[in-house]
């Protein structure tokens, strides 16, 4: 329940802050880095304007995009790696339930008949589709390093056995996954969140209808996927002080550093994404390919290490 | 109850029969006669129903012998867990499609012969329960050749199109090719039992002592035999031309189950007949149905017919089912037996799945088909607005194919990755990463499977009517979406409730391998609910559905509080200033446009533009596009095995000259040289 607080309470944080260093480094001001927060409450304030083609699947969408990022986030160790509700799912349903919220979002990106929304949706798809295999690969290798599937477990094993992080394929995991996060969560040099064209558009294509509750449930979603996703790879791979059990003390420990290394990697990602530029559509899968390898080098180079 | 399991079962069978029969006789009164052999049908398929769920709940296994004197032929019959689990999945998917056809078959009435339907339907039916029962390999391959024979003139029943005479050919001619392979694999067997009996018991005590090479060639024969019933890659051919030539209620039971009849094959060949096997025998088995999973999607992605796009994601399914069981017979020879049983129940598992989803996709397909008479989906769309239940029910289909949580895709092929996983116990190196591959390629095919169905969905069913057919479609019948709703509550009930799949195919999985792991895999959390629990981790899809629905209703909860009074305003879709129209919705082949160019090696896009000019070379009159994708496999496997079967044929034609009496002399010569061979 408490990590579903953090996870919905600071994804606009989160997003706010990338985009005011980003301001920063471009030599601009930049907005606050809670205007994410004054978006969706205006937002949520705000009638909503329905397409007459589209039907109800465009209105449950938001619903249920909403929704499963949610049940995600109940899932993910972030400050404790004793999850409560461990039990319900591992880290497959996690990826199928990102799978779910897709599925939704590309429907409705063909529901309203505007030609934008399918270029959206037919894009995302192949991106993900590419990016697919190199994360199931890399989510392999840590599951096979730490013999479980399931986050917390995993984080656990990686927490109290320091030496098992030194192993270079999770380190090439790492970088597989880095790359997936950026490919998922729709950055350059993939994709462009900030662009005003509606032909250059993947992830922003398809949310080109939505208006009001409905925009503010889809944005507040696809930035609380960035956070998740920027949880999992923290814990994961730096599972340095994150509390064992439920102690206060150790929540406050680990709350502490767990701001640092999301600050620390949100500021990775700026720095990507002020040193490329987007690439061209199709040469996303040769990325995404880089991203296979690497993960499939993970794979191989953790039965040779054993 | 278990020794009224025969009796029931014979019941079934004759109540088929009785069906068929039936159909013929009203001879002036077609719909009468073509209603009473479906309700035959669907009876006779709650008998099998209830027979096979009675043999799998004891886990016991009957014979069924019919000793005839002096017969030639001995037509035994056994019913053991894994026949009672083929035939509960025939059964469950007959009864439905029997009272969906009651509804789909008004399409054919006064224009066909729906008698010759009805008779040939129940007999399809009774042939395919008979297929996963006989217990002889004579009786095999009669009930098999007759399964073939009578699904081939359900293919043709809409004879008069030429597209369909073709497919019913391609398939006749296939399937007697696969039945050929089967054959020599039988005589094969049959060379080393020493007895004059072709009972599958012999066959079971004989696979362990026959020499490695005669096993090596069985086990290609079966492959190749069994592989092209499956569809896998490159013996596929037939499949997406045979699928969608049937009527939609044939294509149901074609795809949903008779193609599972080939796993049966495989089941009872790699795992009781010729055993122990060499694990690359799983390996081979695991990369054709690899290749087959990847290969299928890709071909179906960039299809517009939806009923072939159906066919060859049957293909892709039935390929993750093979998965499955090569995992399990590479577990099985390196002696893993609790990693073998749990990567047989993932196949299993995905089996039944894929039978209901596949049929209620097809039954959907029909919908649209009976609703708009075309299988086109460019021109369709605006559907969910016209075929409002319908659309529900497709919607629940896709989410399961594409193995979205909580519907059952996604289970079994949870169960796939954790078998998957578990390939590190495997002592070889190379067939480690081989497995974590098709880990990947499994991946990779979920993310193509939505791809697919979500243009199969969105296109067909979303935004604006793309022509006249669509714009005027009315809802189905009534009884054909009531029964298809019973397919749809499957889906949902087998994807949440996983433990109670798992405690049906438990005894399956015991019969075969000896082992028992239905107990260890469900476990009780804190909570007390139950869950399913692998080595690697537990999952629990009814605490997941629980948990989304509390977080959905807070949400719903929190933003009316928030503001009781929303207002959706309604208005046209902006298209930057022009009136929307049905031209400027992104169409099918738009949509997976970028597949095409990133697998271009594989698809090798074809592309026509044709541009006509008027007076001047300024004024265009007309461009006509034209895009296709290369048949890599009609060109490059099926052409040259076309022109060397062709050729050999005019090579020995010369031999057929018409004149009685050189036949004569032909019967003469063989008969000296089969007496010189006898007296040897």
């Amino acid at each position: 329940m408490l990590q579903m607080l953090i996870i919905l309470g600071f994804s606009p944080l989160v997003k706010g802050f990338i985009n005011k260093i980003e301001a920063r480094l471009q030599c601009r001001r930049g907005a606050s880095i809670f205007q994410p927060y004054y978006n969706l409450a205006k937002l949520l304030r705000k009638d909503a304007v329905v397409s007459e083609t589209s039907s109800w699947i465009f209105r449950a969408t938001p619903y249920v995009v909403f929704t499963s990022i949610l049940i995600i986030s109940l899932l993910v160790p972030v400050l404790s790696a004793q999850v409560p509700l461990n039990f319900t799912g591992d880290v497959i349903l996690i990826v199928y339930l990102f799978a779910l919220a897709r599925f939704f979002l590309v429907l409705t990106s063909l529901d309203t008949g505007s030609a934008f929304g399918g270029m959206g949706g037919s894009r995302e798809m192949m991106v993900s589709a590419m990016a697919e295999p190199a994360m199931m690969l890399s989510l392999f290798t840590v599951a096979l390093t730490s013999d479980s599937t399931n986050l917390s477990n995993i984080t656990n094993t990686l927490a109290h056995n320091s030496i098992l992080l030194l192993n270079p394929s999770l380190f090439l995991a790492f970088m597989a996954f880095a790359i997936v996060l950026i490919a998922e969560t729709g950055r350059i040099p993939v994709d462009n969140p900030f662009t005003h064209l509606e032909l250059t558009m993947i992830h922003e294509g398809m949310m080109l209808e939505f208006s009001g509750r409905y925009l503010a449930l889809v944005e507040w979603a696809s930035s609380m996927k960035l956070l998740l996703l920027m949880t999992i790879l923290v814990n994961i791979f730096t599972p340095w002080g994150i509390a064992g059990g439920l102690s206060v003390c150790g929540l406050l420990i680990a709350c502490a550093l767990y701001v640092v290394k999301i600050g620390f990697f949100a500021f990775l990602i700026v720095v990507v994404e002020m040193s490329f530029a987007k690439i061209r559509l199709f040469r996303i899968p040769n990325l995404l390919g880089t991203a296979f390898i690497l993960s499939l080098l993970a794979i191989i180079s953790l039965y040779v290490v054993r | 109850m278990v020794e009224h399991a025969p009796h029931l079962f014979i019941i079934s069978i004759i109540l088929y029969a009785a069906g068929s029969l039936f159909a013929l006789c009203f001879y002036g009164w077609q719909r009468a006669g073509n209603f009473i052999s479906l309700v035959f049908a669907a009876i006779a398929s709650c008998f099998s129903m209830v027979a096979s769920a009675v043999v799998l709940s004891s886990g016991a296994t009957i014979r069924l012998d019919f000793p005839l004197y002096h017969a030639i032929i001995k037509y035994n019959f056994l019913i053991d867990p894994v026949s009672a689990y083929f035939a509960l999945v025939i059964s469950v998917i007959g009864f439905v499609a029997s009272i969906y056809s009651i509804g789909y078959t008004r399409l054919y009435v006064n224009k066909r012969d729906t008698r010759f339907l009805g008779f040939t339907y129940n007999l399809f039916l009774a042939s395919m329960l008979l297929v996963v029962t006989a217990n002889n390999a004579i009786v095999f391959m009669i009930v098999w050749e007759l399964m073939a024979i009578v699904s081939f003139f359900l293919v043709i029943f809409e004879h008069d199109n030429p597209a369909n005479m073709k497919a019913g050919f391609m398939y006749i001619i296939m399937a007697h090719v696969g039945a050929a392979f089967l054959a020599i694999a039988f005589f094969i067997m049959f060379a080393h039992v020493g007895t004059w009996d072709f009972g599958f018991d012999e066959f079971r005590k004989v696979g362990g002592r026959m020499p490695m090479i005669y096993k090596n060639v069985v086990f290609f024969l079966v492959i190749v035999g069994f592989g092209i019933k499956a569809g896998i890659f490159p013996l596929h051919l037939w499949l997406p031309m045979a699928h969608p030539a049937a009527p939609s209620n044939v294509s149901m039971v074609m795809s949903g189950v008779m193609i599972k009849t080939a796993i049966y094959g495989f089941i009872r060949f790699y795992f009781e007949f010729l055993t122990p096997c060499p694990p690359w025998w799983g390996v081979v088995v695991l990369i054709i149905g690899a290749s087959s999973a990847i290969l299928g999607i890709l071909y179906a992605l960039t299809e517009r017919d939806i009923k072939t796009l159906l066919a060859y994601s049957s293909i892709e399914n039935n390929g993750i089912i093979i998965i499955g069981v090569g995992l399990s017979m590479i577990f099985k020879s390196y002696n893993l037996m609790a990693l073998s049983s749990l990567a047989m129940m993932a196949g299993l598992y995905h089996l039944i799945n894929h039978a209901v989803f596949k049929s209620l996709l097809f039954g959907c397909a029909g919908n649209i088909y009976y609703a708009t008479h075309t299988r086109n989906i460019e021109e369709l769309g605006g559907l969910i607005k016209r075929l409002q239940v319908t659309a529900p029910l497709f919607l629940v289909a896709a989410l399961s194919i594409s193995a979205i949580p909580p519907l059952n895709g996604f289970m079994s092929e949870w169960f796939l990755f954790q078998s998957i996983l578990n390939s590190f116990q495997i002592p070889s190196v190379i067939i480690k990463i081989i497995t974590l591959v098709c880990g990947a390629i499994i991946a990779l095919t979920g993310a193509l499977v939505a791809t697919c169905f979500i243009k199969a969905f969105g296109i067909s069913f979303l935004a604006m009517p793309r022509s006249d057919h669509a714009k005027h479609a009315k809802e189905v019948p009534a009884v054909m979406y009531v029964s298809m709703g019973l397919l749809a509550g499957l889906c949902v009930f087998m994807g949440i409730f996983p433990a109670k799949i798992i405690m049906t195919l438990n005894p399956v999985c015991a019969h075969v391998l000896g082992i028992n792991i239905g107990k260890s895999l469900v476990a009780y959390d804190w909570m007390q609910t139950k869950i399913v629990e692998t080595n690697f981790t537990a999952l629990s899809p009814k605490s997941a559905t629980v948990l989304g629905l509390i977080i959905l209703a807070a949400t719903l909860g929190a933003l009316t509080l928030m503001r009781p009074r929303f207002v959706k305003k309604v208005y046209e879709t902006w298209t930057c200033g022009m009136s929307p129209q049905p031209r400027l919705e992104y169409t099918a082949t738009a949509f997976t446009r970028p597949f095409k160019t990133i697998f271009s090696n594989l698809y090798r896009p074809q592309l026509e533009v044709r541009t006509e000019y008027s007076v001047l070379n300024y004024f265009v009159r007309s461009i006509t596009y034209i895009s296709g994708v290369t048949p890599l496999f009609e060109n490059y496997f099926y052409g040259p095995v076309a022109r060397f079967v062709l050729g050999i044929s005019t090579g020995v034609k010369w031999v057929h000259t018409g004149s009685i009496h050189i036949y004569l002399t032909y019967i003469f010569i063989t008969l000296i040289i089969l007496i010189l061979f006898v007296g040897k």
